[in-house]
């Protein structure tokens, strides 16, 4: 019944869910409607591609609806900090990918973010987070960022008592979970939430799954090109990147180029010490990479052109013709998915 | 009873400990789905562990296009040693420690493997990228360079350095390594031969030259890096550990369903002796009920056997009350008109009477005072035995003599209707009560003359030897009924043949009670139409020890 709804991330819409919310919470207690299974058939083409470094993502997973949507508001909810200012959508922009288009985020009363704001999508395909992979679960990841002053300043103990001031929060949960406002329930809405950010579909996961006409000659000229130059040593996988670290600048030195250094750009090192992880980070995953400008963990790259140019050089030590950009650029506007049945 | 207490209170501790053992082993029992999921857990750490491996070597041999593989294992490994920490209950406490020791080794052990792994994919990603690319930009620059003389000798020097790698790749060693950096310095030099030559501008190969050498540079350095990590990965001992655990597991399975064997011997041991006390218990209550039921019973039966004797005592006494009452008030009031009667004719005829017939009324008078007087005599006589006060007065007696004076008296009396035949035996001097013994020899004398036809004989033995005296009276009269002796000497109790015959119903019953006090003894034969023959045997010395015994217990 939300499968084809559109999406709603204001608190002006509080009403509306509320009624919404309210029939889901029934149909959850009466066992049915539990998760949302999205089935769609797509034409089966018989030259399929044999085995290949990208894989695309499940078009059906599992989370609970009634919570997601109750996690929908609360991402939106400046009341979660401990000024009751910010707001998780204050760097993830829902019309920028859920990233932020800045290449450092910045939010009154905090500190400018020291990186690039990353995705939400697909981040239950990751299996570390963070540009330096310093968390291991979606669990770990915002336990941390509720309690970094720099961040949202808070606890979920704060936050659930800035929201029990508000009859309405009291009453959204009560319909969801059986002991309403709690701590751990408002925790749990939000994980199931960043758990239902999937972009399935994407025009390039359709041509993996046989339908040669999803994508444009050019993109699979692209993607061809994207395996023969290197790129797919990488960026590989479900996710496309997000399962391996590297270090920025394997042929030239990025840093040097760039002109200036700080601290975030030691990367891993930051977390493990180790000499070796020094400027190396979580290698992305691009999928939806066409929405999340700019690109790498300072933001430096604006464009996709850009980063795919900087890419080419740094990692690889080539020099892309022109065409060969655009093929390249082609394949990755091909991996932008479907949210809710709409593509992004 | 203190024996049914300490049965009893066994009884409870039995079932008290069978209870509370049954509720533990409950509690600790084994759950053979969560069982058979854990040893399933842990088989598949090693099976997880060697599919981990042989994705690391597939990624290493570019047989494998993507790390997911990887990660998915690494996850895999880490969500069954989550699973595993949840040590099954059964197993008890100490094992569970143990396991979890295990276990905390295991996922250090893990986690050296996933940083491994995690080091592995930076360089492998690197590598492969250079083991694939660089035979491919190298070929490319060679064709390219082959075209001058000058780039021939840099095509050579290429093709010497893809040679070197090609080697290094195959036997990473101290010859091949340093056959690839002498390579590469051919080449360095080569180009900067040429560069002077300004032939790498002209052809553009300058910066091909610089990447050729990265990337031969790249392969020398990260080849034995990432087998070196391989080899690292691969010699981690999970397996061990794994294999370990699994024995272990094994191990503590046993000794739980060991433990849980013994437990159910223990439960079952217990069951039965709860039982057996139970039955015990309820047997003896069983026994103990019938025991007071049968007690009750037999009170309730003598009770009943001495309410009926009471009974009966009390009915012949009222008979014998009855019969007293109708016997004197019948055999009082005979005699009494006799004396009212004469009395009367002797007021109204004296006068006109001679002096013959006054004196035969008067002698009737006389006769009938006389009759009450005996009846009198002897019914205080069984009231004094009965009572218990009569008392024998034992005094020298000449026996012979007694009898000789008492068989004349009687013979006189009776007018000498009857002959009777005296003899006498033995010694006749004894010591006896004189007045009792006349009371029993006179009774039965006068009773075989009144019960035996005029004219007939009486025998009247006495013989008294040393120790007793035997009185026989022996007549031939009519006899008594065999029914009746039974009861022949109960007071007022007449023979049914005798109903013809006047008698108070007395002088037996005088007899017995006079014989009770000497301690004397009676027997009577008699053949009904013929006759009847008493015999008495009474001490022939009385002495001091007067018969003190009452006749109340006979009545």
């Amino acid at each position: 019944m939300t499968r084809n709804r559109p999406v709603i991330s204001s608190v002006r819409c509080l009403a509306a869910v509320f009624v919404s919310l309210t029939v889901l919470a029934c149909l959850n207690l009466f066992g049915c409607g539990l998760h949302e299974k999205r089935h769609e058939s797509e034409p089966v083409e018989l030259d399929s591609l044999g085995e290949q470094p990208i894989e695309p993502l499940p078009l059906t997973v599992d989370f609970d609806v009634a919570q997601a949507a109750l996690g929908e508001i609360l991402f939106a909810e400046p009341r979660l900090s401990g000024d009751s200012k910010v707001a998780c959508t204050d760097c993830h922009h829902a019309e920028h990918g859920w990233a932020d288009d800045q290449p450092h985020s910045r939010v009154v009363g905090r500190p400018e973010s020291p990186v690039n704001v990353p995705t939400m999508y697909n981040v239950r395909f990751l299996y570390k987070l963070s540009w330096g992979g310093k968390y291991e679960s979606l669990e770990a990841h915002i336990d941390a960022l509720m309690t970094n002053p720099k961040v949202m300043a808070s606890s979920w103990e704060i936050a659930t008592q800035h929201l029990s001031e508000l009859s309405s929060y009291r009453q959204l949960f009560a319909a969801v979970f059986r002991d309403g406002l709690t701590p751990s329930n408002l925790r749990q809405a939000i994980l199931d939430y960043e758990r239902s950010l999937v972009t399935p579909n994407a025009p390039f996961d359709r041509y993996l799954r046989g339908n040669a006409q999803a994508v444009s000659p050019e993109a699979k000229q692209g993607y061809a090109l994207f395996k023969s130059y290197g790129c797919a040593s990488c960026h590989q996988g479900m996710a496309i990147g997000g399962n391996v670290f590297e270090r920025l600048g394997v042929l030239r030195n990025f840093f040097d180029d760039r002109g200036h250094f700080d601290n975030a750009d030691l990367g891993r090192f930051n977390i493990t010490k180790r000499e070796q992880d020094r400027f190396v980070f979580r290698v992305p995953s691009l999928r939806n990479v066409a929405l999340t400008a700019p690109y790498f963990h300072d933001g430096s790259a604006a464009t996709l052109e850009d980063a795919v140019t900087t890419m080419a050089s740094y990692q690889l030590g080539r020099e892309l013709s022109e065409p060969d950009r655009s093929a390249v650029v082609a394949f990755l506007r091909s991996l932008t998915g479907e949210y809710r049945g709409n593509s992004l | 009873m203190n024996e049914s207490g300490v049965l009893r209170a066994s009884l409870a501790i039995a079932a008290a400990v069978f209870l509370a053992l049954l509720a533990y082993s409950a509690l600790h029992a084994l759950d053979y789905g969560e069982e058979e999921a854990y040893s399933r857990d842990l088989r598949r750490v090693q099976a997880a562990t060697a599919e981990l491996n042989e994705r690391v070597l597939k990624s290493r041999s570019a047989l494998l296009s993507q790390y997911d593989p990887l990660v998915h294992a690494l996850r895999d490994l880490h969500a069954l040693h989550e699973r595993l920490k949840r040590v099954p209950e059964f197993l008890g406490r100490s094992a569970a420690l143990d396991m979890r020791a295990r276990l905390r080794d295991s996922e250090a052990q893990l986690q050296q493997k996933d940083e491994l792994v995690e080091d592995f994919k930076t360089q492998n990603s690197v590598l492969q990228n250079s083991l694939h690319y660089f035979p491919i930009l190298a070929n490319s620059v060679i064709d390219r360079a082959r075209v001058t003389p000058a780039g021939a000798t840099v095509a050579s020097r290429i093709q010497a350095l893809i040679s070197a790698i090609m080697l290094f790749d195959t036997a990473a060693d101290t010859e091949s390594t340093s056959r690839v950096q002498s390579a590469q310095v051919d080449l360095s030099n080569a180009k900067q031969a040429a560069q002077e030559l300004q032939l790498n501008h002209e052809l553009e190969l300058n910066h091909e030259l610089e990447l050729i050498l990265a990337h031969s540079q790249i392969i020398l350095e990260r080849k034995p890096l990432t087998d070196g990590l391989v080899k690292q990965i691969l010699a981690v001992p999970l397996p061990r550990i794994a294999l370990a655990l699994e024995e272990a597991y094994s191990l503590h399975y046993r000794s739980a369903t060991d433990r849980a064997l013994i437990l159910r011997q223990i439960l079952f041991g217990l069951a039965s002796i709860t039982i057996v006390l139970g039955l015990t218990d309820v047997i003896l209550r069983l026994r103990r009920s019938a025991l007071a039921l049968e007690l009750a019973t037999g009170e309730l039966r003598q009770a009943n056997a001495a309410l009926a004797r009471e009974r009966e005592k009390e009915r012949q006494l009222g008979e014998l009350k009855t019969r007293f009452v109708s016997m004197t008030s019948h055999e009082f009031r005979t005699p009494l008109s006799v004396i009212v009667s004469s009395t009367d004719l002797l007021e109204n005829y004296s006068d006109r009477w001679d002096a013959e017939r006054r004196s035969d009324h008067l002698e009737r008078i006389r006769s009938a005072a006389g009759s009450m007087d005996r009846m009198l005599d002897d019914i205080l006589l069984i009231g004094r035995a009965e009572a218990g006060v009569l008392r024998a007065s034992p005094a020298q007696l000449n026996l012979d003599e007694f009898c000789r004076n008492l068989v004349e008296s009687l013979e006189h009396s009776s007018g000498r209707s009857h002959s009777i035949r005296y003899s006498f035996s033995g010694d006749p001097q004894v010591t006896l009560d004189e007045r009792l013994l006349s009371e029993v020899v006179g009774n039965l004398l006068s009773n075989a003359l009144k019960y035996s036809p005029t004219g007939s004989q009486v025998d009247f033995d006495v013989d008294a030897n040393d120790e007793q005296c035997k009185f026989a009276v022996e007549d031939r009269g009519i006899g008594i009924p065999e029914a009746d002796i039974p009861r022949l000497f109960v007071s007022f109790f007449r023979a049914g043949n005798a109903n013809q015959i006047k008698g108070s119903g007395l002088g037996l019953a005088v007899v017995q009670k006079a014989l009770d006090v000497q301690n004397g003894t009676i027997e009577v034969q008699s053949r009904l139409g013929q006759g009847t023959k008493f015999v008495v045997l009474v001490p022939r010395d009385l002495g001091p020890l007067a018969a003190s015994k009452s006749s109340s217990n006979e009545l």
